[in-house]
């Protein structure tokens, strides 16, 4: 009986490491998104200022485009907003929210309250487009070029190092 | 030409490493003292030699050595100075260095500082850190080595360090850090060789317990300042954000706390020795895994360094041989010396318990926390969860509650069994009748009251009084008393005055989105703040929007800057907070949006007592210093 509660601990750890090494090498195939290059998915949510008004892949019309992922819950998200609001200010570029797993009023009282970069933000309350984007966590943002193909995925913090090393080039091409 | 004495410096070491952590085990095995060598010699080069490492690349960066790419991703022209040097460990490459540089610093202390009669017993002790060492030497120069070249054509000017970067506490916070992460390496490896030599739990227990404390003492300190920076830096008020890396950090934190009251148990009375090498594998496996965490970005953070899977699988690997590895010898190991010690449900021994089973089961709540939205997305394929605030708060709650209470009548309790409760009367009426009066000061204050709050102010009071009665033993012998308890009294008041700062500031903040036109006022509370007047600043290496505000009340006025800056080679923005503060109380605005010309908006707050969890973490770190300085003395 000792003997057991001795390796106990040993058998713990080791199973500890497995999730975790199992979860590193899904990370891996995950990051290389089998989305690049290939279409937006459809959709069809609600958009979060009128839960009314229903959105769709149509909606997204100024290509090239931008999709940011984001929610109030994510700290990360809040360091790249005022990027966002420059990008808006200074580029042709549109940008539109996905606004992932959130509460509806928080996240209105954060556009209300730090600016609004987004063309309209989609309400993903259950994250389903999420889900067909493959996104990893907020931030998350997606380049689609012109026909409406996904070019680019950065996950993590935008910035200008960020936008000038992976979205920049697609602008001048 | 100096990276590369630097990278080679590096190698050296990792070489040397390499040697010093298995021949020992050779000369031990075989029983042949010619492999002995001397651990002081040996760890003085070890430690030179990743002090060059360390400064070869604290040069690079001072010179603007942009051939070196780590100096290009990190640094620029602009820069001051002083954030060059600071910069050496702003990213993941030199932050690095500077942690082996730490495990080094750590180990000479060891060496140096501890007498031991058993030769061989440091000698193993001194080579498993080695190994350790080692692993992170080759982690840092396989996968991400902070010496690498752009040649032949180096950038003219670096990218610059990340602007959230530059600011002082920010670079202090990192170090402190480090060094009660790796802190955390001398328990481990004394409890590893301990279980070889199957070592008198007294006797282990003893050298271990000032590098435990030691390590509390630097993570409360790095906690802490990192907890400010967030406050005044990241422009919303906030001091603690469950975030997954501060997590990573608490979590090692609890563990060393309880590591070190264990090993308290373990030293006096040979009692939890098992416990204690647990504690002691476990405290360095946390810090580790928080390395992982960080590092591998399977975690999505604030804290964000530069995403490698190939990295995450490397810290993996060294979590992954080192804890496998001690806790294998664990269950071969056979403890069964049984202690004739018996303690009572109401003895000292048993208080340690307790404090003990809280602190880990609140430490592995909250890892199992941190990493159960990976845990998740996992069984569900790829559905995501986030774990936040309210668990962590809903977990720690209870736990706080019940170590509070433990910890406000702990000291009274004697060894074997405590005979009288009357002391218990006596912190009750003590604290009753401060808890009136603080509470009859709050009512003053803040003109409201908030009945959710009344448990953990009274918590707090609770254990400042339970603590400071111990004063009463010693009569009017103060200078007595405070030789001998200063530490305990440091850290225990510390705690409460810790508490009583989140109690206070967690439930009467005030907290006002506000817009104002340039001369315009608004009034909050009895405080008048006005818009003074608005102006562009150029900085080394930022242009800034300044706003400055008065704030105005009866008897004072005081006038703040808020800031928001953009540092131009990243183009980042960072928001500076204007703060004017006093023992009570925050007053804290952070600048806004330009709606119109000269219409700002403004986010103000009222945060009482939030200078008390800084102050309250400081007393912790304190006393926690001052008990593993006594303790290396006594030893």
């Amino acid at each position: 009986m000792n003997k057991i509660i001795d390796i106990a601990p040993l058998i713990i750890f080791v199973a500890l490491i497995l999730v975790l090494l199992t979860f590193l090498s899904e990370k891996e195939d995950q990051l290389e998104s089998v989305l690049i290059d290939s279409t937006f998915p459809e959709f069809s949510i609600a958009s979060l200022k009128d839960p009314k008004r229903n959105l769709s892949k149509k909606d997204i019309s100024e290509l090239p485009a931008l999709i940011n992922v984001w929610a109030t819950w994510c700290i990360a998200c809040r360091i790249e907003h005022p990027f966002l609001m420059d990008l808006k200010k200074n580029s042709v570029l549109k940008i539109y929210g996905l606004n992932y797993k959130d509460e509806r009023e928080k996240a209105l009282d954060l556009l209300k309250r730090d600016g609004d970069p987004y063309e309209f933000s989609i309400y993903d309350f259950d994250g389903r487009l999420a889900i067909d984007l493959g996104v990893y966590g907020a931030p998350e943002t997606f380049f689609i070029d012109e026909n409406g193909v996904i070019r680019e995925r950065h996950v993590g913090v935008i910035d200008k190092r960020v936008w000038e090393e992976k979205f920049a080039i697609y602008l001048n091409e | 030409m100096i990276p590369e004495v630097g990278h080679l410096a590096l190698i050296a070491h990792l070489v040397l490493c390499f040697f010093a952590g298995i021949i020992p085990l050779f000369g031990i095995y075989f029983r042949n003292q010619a492999l002995y060598f001397s651990c002081k010699r040996i760890s003085l080069l070890l430690f030179s030699l990743v002090s060059l490492s360390f400064l070869c690349l604290v040069y690079s960066f001072l010179i603007d050595d942009f051939s070196v790419a780590y100096v290009a991703q990190n640094s620029n022209l602009n820069l001051p100075f002083y954030f060059k040097f600071a910069a050496t460990w702003g990213a993941h490459e030199g932050s690095l260095i500077l942690w082996i540089f730490a495990m080094n610093a750590w180990l000479l202390g060891f060496i140096y500082l501890t007498k031991s009669d058993d030769e061989s017993f440091s000698l193993v002790t001194f080579s498993i850190a080695c190994q350790v060492m080692f692993a992170f030497s080759l982690f840092t120069l396989f996968t991400s080595n902070p010496f690498e070249r752009i040649l032949p054509i180096p950038p003219i000017n670096g990218a610059d360090l990340n602007p959230s970067l530059q600011d002082i506490a920010f670079t202090v916070h990192p170090p402190l850090l480090y060094f009660g992460y790796s802190g955390l390496l001398i328990p481990f490896a004394i409890a590893v060789s301990a279980m070889i030599f199957q070592k008198e739990t007294k006797e282990w227990a003893a050298s271990a317990r000032p590098w435990a404390l030691l390590s509390c003492s630097f993570l409360t300190l790095g906690i802490a300042l990192g907890s400010w920076w967030a406050y005044y830096e990241l422009g919303w008020g906030g001091w603690w954000f469950w975030d997954p890396v501060e997590n990573a950090a608490f979590v090692p934190w609890l563990l060393s706390v309880a590591l070190f009251h264990s090993l308290i148990t373990s030293q006096t009375k040979g009692l939890f020795g098992k416990w204690s090498v647990l504690l002691s594998i476990f405290a360095f496996a946390t810090s580790l895994l928080g390395t992982f965490l960080v590092r591998s970005g399977i975690l999505t953070s604030v804290h964000a360094f530069a995403l490698d899977p190939e990295r995450g699988l490397f810290i993996l690997g060294i979590l992954a041989f080192f804890i496998i590895g001690s806790l294998g010898i664990y269950s071969l190991r056979d403890f069964s010396k049984p202690t004739t010690e018996k303690y009572e449900v109401t003895s000292k021994e048993f208080g340690f318990l307790l404090n003990n089973l809280l602190l880990v089961i609140l430490a592995v709540a909250i890892l199992f926390g941190t990493i159960f939205p990976l845990i998740y997305e996992a069984i569900t394929d790829g559905r995501q969860i986030s774990v936040g605030a309210p668990y962590f708060e809903a977990i720690l709650f209870p736990f706080a509650i019940l170590l509070g209470i433990l910890q406000g009548f702990a000291l009274y309790l004697s060894w074997g069994s405590t005979k009288s409760f009357t002391f218990l009367q006596r912190i009750l009426i003590e604290s009753v009748s401060i808890f009136t009066l603080l509470i009859i000061f709050i009512y003053v204050v803040f003109s409201s009251f908030n009945f959710s709050s009344f448990i953990t102010i009274f918590l707090s009071v609770w254990i400042a009084m339970g603590t400071l009665q111990i004063t009463q033993r010693f009569k009017s012998n103060y200078w007595e008393f405070l030789r001998r308890r200063a530490a305990v009294i440091f850290a225990h008041v510390g705690m409460a005055i810790l508490v009583l700062g989140v109690a206070v500031v967690s439930n009467y903040s005030i907290e006002r989105e506000i817009i104002l036109e340039k001369g315009d006022s608004y009034l909050l509370e009895d405080k008048q703040i006005t818009f003074n007047s608005m102006e562009d600043k150029l900085g080394p290496n930022y242009v800034s929007k300044l706003a400055k505000i008065t704030f105005m009340d009866q008897s004072s006025d005081h006038e703040v800057i808020t800031e928001k800056r953009t540092y131009f080679p990243s183009g980042q923005p960072t928001t500076e907070a204007g703060i004017s503060s006093n023992v009570v109380r925050d007053l804290y605005i952070s600048l806004g949006d330009n709606l119109q010309t000269d219409i700002w908006s403004f986010k103000v707050q009222i945060k009482p007592f939030i200078r008390w969890i800084w102050f309250g973490s400081i007393m912790i770190a304190l006393g926690t210093l001052i008990a593993g300085i006594k303790q290396i003395r006594r030893s």
